[in-house]
């Protein structure tokens, strides 16, 4: 498994990330969509505890009313951490466009939601002047369990170095409501979806093979041999390998003695 | 007999600001005024204080000529009465076109020393060597605080490096870091903390000499330096330790009689043989050209 974490030194790890990527861009406002499940709930805490609760404001973008149990949730929070929350139904601009295309498959409208929530983020983005905080975890990037130019659109993720169940452990430490931890985690794309369902295996496998593989440079025949099913650790595999897109900006075909994405590098944090 | 003088030491875990010099020579006057205001003789700023760490390109812009560079020279002129030692990427017109990460000694309005780091980390999450040229060379010199020799982050690690200034004699032997965090387990810092202070505790122990270890603080790119800035006596005794990630300034005594009665009580330095250790080395080297 991932390494038990000390979470107090985990959330200063991660507040004075978010202070610093702030400062750096001038920037005091944050916002992030909040779905009313576990990930989205930590990296609002982890905000408000860095930037101020009134810095951060919470976009809840429920279709339609598919759960109304997350929008609840997601309102308590934001009421408990002390942030702004506004609500936006994406229903109708997601339906106006699927009424004259009713062949799309689920997969598809799912996507089109994801990517829906970032416009709108970012929309909300240059209205606040503030910047998008992305709450992909560790086990999802890996995984490419994430719609790209969707959920996985941010300016700055602090969580994505924790794996699902480490992020378990850290809500705990910041006093996420038991009703947010204890919910199976879905990315609510339709009704009855699950992430577990989705990707067939439980988190708690998923993270142990992923950790013997990332952190423990682990091959396929050790991971095995530790004790997981050949099926399990393929499955794995498989989508880490068939994911990296997600996890890279695209190519730049080179021409020139010096090319962006080739040999132009700078730092992200290049003073602005 | 020791003719140096006990003094106090100042260690400044900054976290500077990336790629801009002027800034960064701001924090560090203002740093060597609140050590000077507690009476330290020696201020240790972490690797690449002027300029931060994950420069990649921008290293050829913020490039200074330490003897010629206006901002240089206006620090240099404000260690009148004391010593420090800066990181900087250096640019000579000695060696044009060739970028080192550097760390230089200062005293009393003077260069006394330059180390260019030799071991340029590039691989995993360090790319050095892409942007930098290696420095070739441990020499260890004379200070204030007594015979010296200046280690730039990674050279620590590589144990040759302390071995090579312990056998030229250096009682202080300083590594200036940049240093970040990996690894979370269900300690108070990263794990990668405790390997820098291992080396601390072990260089101290049979070098029988201080090791005063300067890291940052902040982040850069994501990545978060670890701070854990540290100093061992001597016979392998932690003297102090600065906060793990957050900027601190770490003040305690340095005692260069304290090495001379290290080397009494254990004789790890009378009993040394660089010669034999030279001899083999050479054996090594010949043998592995062949």
């Amino acid at each position: 498994m991932p390494p038990k974490i000390n979470p107090a030194f985990v959330e200063k790890v991660l507040v004075r990330f978010i202070r610093d990527e702030f400062a750096r861009c001038g920037c005091g406002r944050g916002l992030l969509g909040l779905s009313g499940g576990l990930d989205s709930a930590v990296c609002a805490a982890l905000a408000a505890r860095a930037l101020g609760p009134d810095a951060v404001l919470g976009l809840i973008m429920p279709y339609g009313r598919a759960f109304p149990g997350d929008v609840r949730d997601a309102v308590a929070l934001a009421r408990r951490l002390d942030i702004r929350a506004e609500t936006i139904d994406i229903a109708p601009q997601v339906d106006l466009y699927f009424a004259s295309r009713p062949e799309a498959d689920r997969g598809r409208r799912g996507n089109k939601m994801a990517r829906e929530r970032m416009a709108i983020l970012y929309d909300h983005s240059a209205r606040e002047a503030g910047l998008v905080l992305g709450t992909s975890n560790k086990t999802e990037l890996l995984l490419g369990y994430g719609t790209i130019y969707g959920d996985m659109a941010c300016a700055i993720n602090p969580m994505g170095d924790l794996y699902k169940t480490q992020v378990r452990e850290l809500a705990a430490h910041l006093g996420i409501p038991a009703a947010i931890r204890r919910k199976a985690p879905t990315a609510g794309l339709w009704p009855g979806q699950t992430d577990e369902g989705d990707i067939g295996l439980a988190y708690e496998e998923i993270d142990d093979i992923l950790c013997r593989l990332v952190e423990g440079r682990g091959s396929r025949r050790e991971i095995i041999e530790a004790g997981h099913a050949s099926a399990a650790v393929d499955l794995v595999l498989r989508r880490v390998r068939s994911s990296q897109f997600k996890r890279a900006l695209p190519p730049i075909a080179k021409l020139s003695t010096r090319s962006v994405g080739h040999d132009f590098l700078y730092p992200y944090d290049r003073e602005r | 007999m020791c003719y140096l003088f006990p003094m106090k030491i100042a260690v400044a875990q900054i976290a500077p600001k990336l790629g801009d010099v002027e800034a960064n020579v701001g924090l560090h006057l203002d740093i060597l005024e609140k050590a000077r205001k507690q009476r330290a003789g020696l201020v240790v700023f972490p690797e690449l204080s002027l300029t931060g760490y994950t420069l990649k390109d921008l290293a050829e812009e913020v490039a200074l000529d330490p003897a010629a560079d206006p901002r240089f020279r206006r620090l240099v002129a404000r260690t009148k009465g004391l010593s420090a030692v800066v990181g900087f990427v250096e640019e000579s017109p000695s060696d044009p076109g060739l970028l080192y990460n550097a760390a230089a000694f200062i005293a009393d309005g003077r260069i006394v020393h330059i180390h260019r780091k030799v071991f340029l980390p590039t691989a995993g999450i360090f790319e050095e060597a892409k942007f930098f040229a290696q420095g070739r060379d441990f020499r260890a010199f004379d200070a204030p605080c007594g015979r010296t020799g200046l280690l730039v982050c990674r050279d620590f690690l590589q144990f040759g490096s302390s071995y090579v200034h312990y056998a030229a004699g250096a009682g202080v032997i300083i590594c200036v870091s940049a240093a970040p965090g990996r690894g979370v387990g269900d300690g108070d810092t990263f794990e990668t903390a405790r390997m820098w202070e291992l080396m601390g505790e072990a260089v101290s122990f049979f070098a029988t000499a201080y090791v005063v270890y300067a890291n940052r603080a902040g982040s850069e790119d994501g990545v978060t330096f670890a701070g854990g800035s540290f100093v061992y006596a001597p016979g392998g005794r932690l003297v102090a330790r600065a906060a793990a990630v957050d900027p601190d300034l770490l003040c305690c005594a340095l005692d260069p009689a304290a090495v001379a009665r290290a080397r009494k009580a254990w004789l790890f330095k009378r009993d040394e043989k660089p010669e034999a250790v030279w001899r083999s080395l050479e054996r090594i080297v010949r043998a592995s050209e062949d």
